[in-house]
């Protein structure tokens, strides 16, 4: 009963991460198991949105924010730079802001080996 | 963003529901019918609405950047601002302010806060999924709906106190009667914009049964559902008893008043968590 509860809070809460992630595709892709660090990550976007924060954690340490540098604009696609942690496994989060004025987030997740 | 982040932005939601609703509803109902003694009731709805305003303003910043800096980060409140976001949040603050302000200015006044309710509705309007779809029909569906319930909700404080005293049973079962016939035309608008509504959002009986947005919709329906129950009681029974001065018929019509009155609270903290959290199929 008790694993019946918790898979359909599992449920509840990740159709709630599914409301709005317009994410198309990133470089490493979700769950990617990559040999080399790349030196920046890529997000491409279905529709224009204004990304108001990421975040990378390392091996399920703390989240550390990643420089948006210039791209503080309503746009499709993003680059950022890499800090080199080594090898590991990667959570990348992001929040960003719709034209229409929804709040967007995701995540993904990589591994180097 | 932290759980307690969510939670403090559903409440407020919550709040910002009861406070349009309340305020709106009782400036409609003291118009129709005439009532007196209302000021006090809607100033306090409306200054709820207002800080429940703000606030649901500023926990948007906060989603933004996933924290609770957000919500004083002026980056992100500039960002917002610039969005249909800003426009309900002004839409709503001038509405509101003009709903109070007009409380206090006499018989003309009642007409700015009218118009000043039904701009805080209309707010409502402007954003959420079902602005999202591209005809006009969506949104004028959406505010019927939001003036029924307006209405609805208006009675219930008023009607409630009238039955509550024996000097005003008549009154109670009088304004009851004519609330009864109006809303035999409100109440089946209400459930058809709402019916309309749920069709464009869900769709399909699927997602209706097999999504948290769609079974939470079902609970709501359930819930409105026994509150119809209890305001065809009130009609067909206990207002006809009223107005021969039955006081048993007052202690039955003020409980059921109050039952609308919880119905209508879990509705709207139902309603608040539908267009907070659950993603639509």
């Amino acid at each position: 009963m008790k694993n019946f509860l918790i898979s359909i809070i599992i449920c509840f809460w990740a159709t709630m991460a599914m409301a709005h992630s317009p994410l198309d595709q990133t470089t490493p892709a979700n769950e990617d198991i990559i040999t080399e660090l790349p030196t920046e990550i890529l997000m491409k976007f279905k529709a224009d949105i204004r990304m108001t924060r990421v975040s990378i954690s390392y091996e399920g340490g703390d989240s550390i924010k990643m420089d948006l540098g210039d791209q503080t604009n309503f746009m499709q696609e993003f680059s950022l730079l890499m800090n080199d942690m080594g090898k590991g496994s990667y959570l990348v989060e992001w929040r960003g802001l719709s034209a229409d004025g929804h709040a967007l987030n995701g995540a993904f997740s990589f591994t180097v080996e | 963003m932290p759980e307690a982040l969510i939670l403090a932005a559903i409440v407020t939601k919550f709040l910002l529901y009861l406070g349009v609703m309340l305020s709106t509803g009782t400036v409609i109902v003291t118009f129709v019918f005439n009532l007196r003694h209302t000021r006090s009731l809607t100033i306090v709805f409306s200054v709820l609405g207002l800080i429940a305003t703000i606030f649901g303003f500023l926990f948007r910043g906060a989603s933004l950047t996933g924290d609770i800096t957000g919500m004083i980060d002026p980056e992100m409140l500039g960002l917002l601002w610039n969005t249909p976001v800003g426009t309900v949040f002004i839409l709503r603050v001038v509405g509101l302010s003009l709903l109070f302000v007009g409380l206090f200015l006499g018989r003309i006044g009642i007409w700015i806060s009218i118009i000043g309710g039904i701009s805080a509705l209309l707010s409502f309007a402007q954003i959420g999924h079902i602005s999202g779809n591209k005809f006009a029909l969506a949104e004028f569906a959406l505010l019927l709906h939001l003036l029924a319930i307006a209405f609805w909700i208006g009675i219930l404080i008023p009607l409630k106190r009238l039955a509550s005293s024996s000097s005003t049973y008549i009154v109670a079962a009088k304004i009851g009667h004519r609330f009864g016939i109006i809303a035999s035309v409100t109440v089946p608008i209400l459930i058809v914009m709402g019916g309309y509504m749920s069709y464009e959002l869900v769709g399909s009986i699927a997602a209706l049964t097999g999504t948290a947005y769609g079974q939470a919709l079902i609970i709501k329906v359930v819930l409105v559902g026994s509150l119809l129950g209890l305001a065809a009681a009130n009609k067909i029974r206990f207002i006809p008893a009223l107005s021969t001065g039955d006081p048993n018929a007052a202690t039955h019509l003020t409980r059921s008043l109050f039952f609308e009155w919880i119905i209508i609270i879990a509705v709207l903290a139902l309603t608040a968590v539908l267009t907070t959290n659950l993603a639509l199929p």
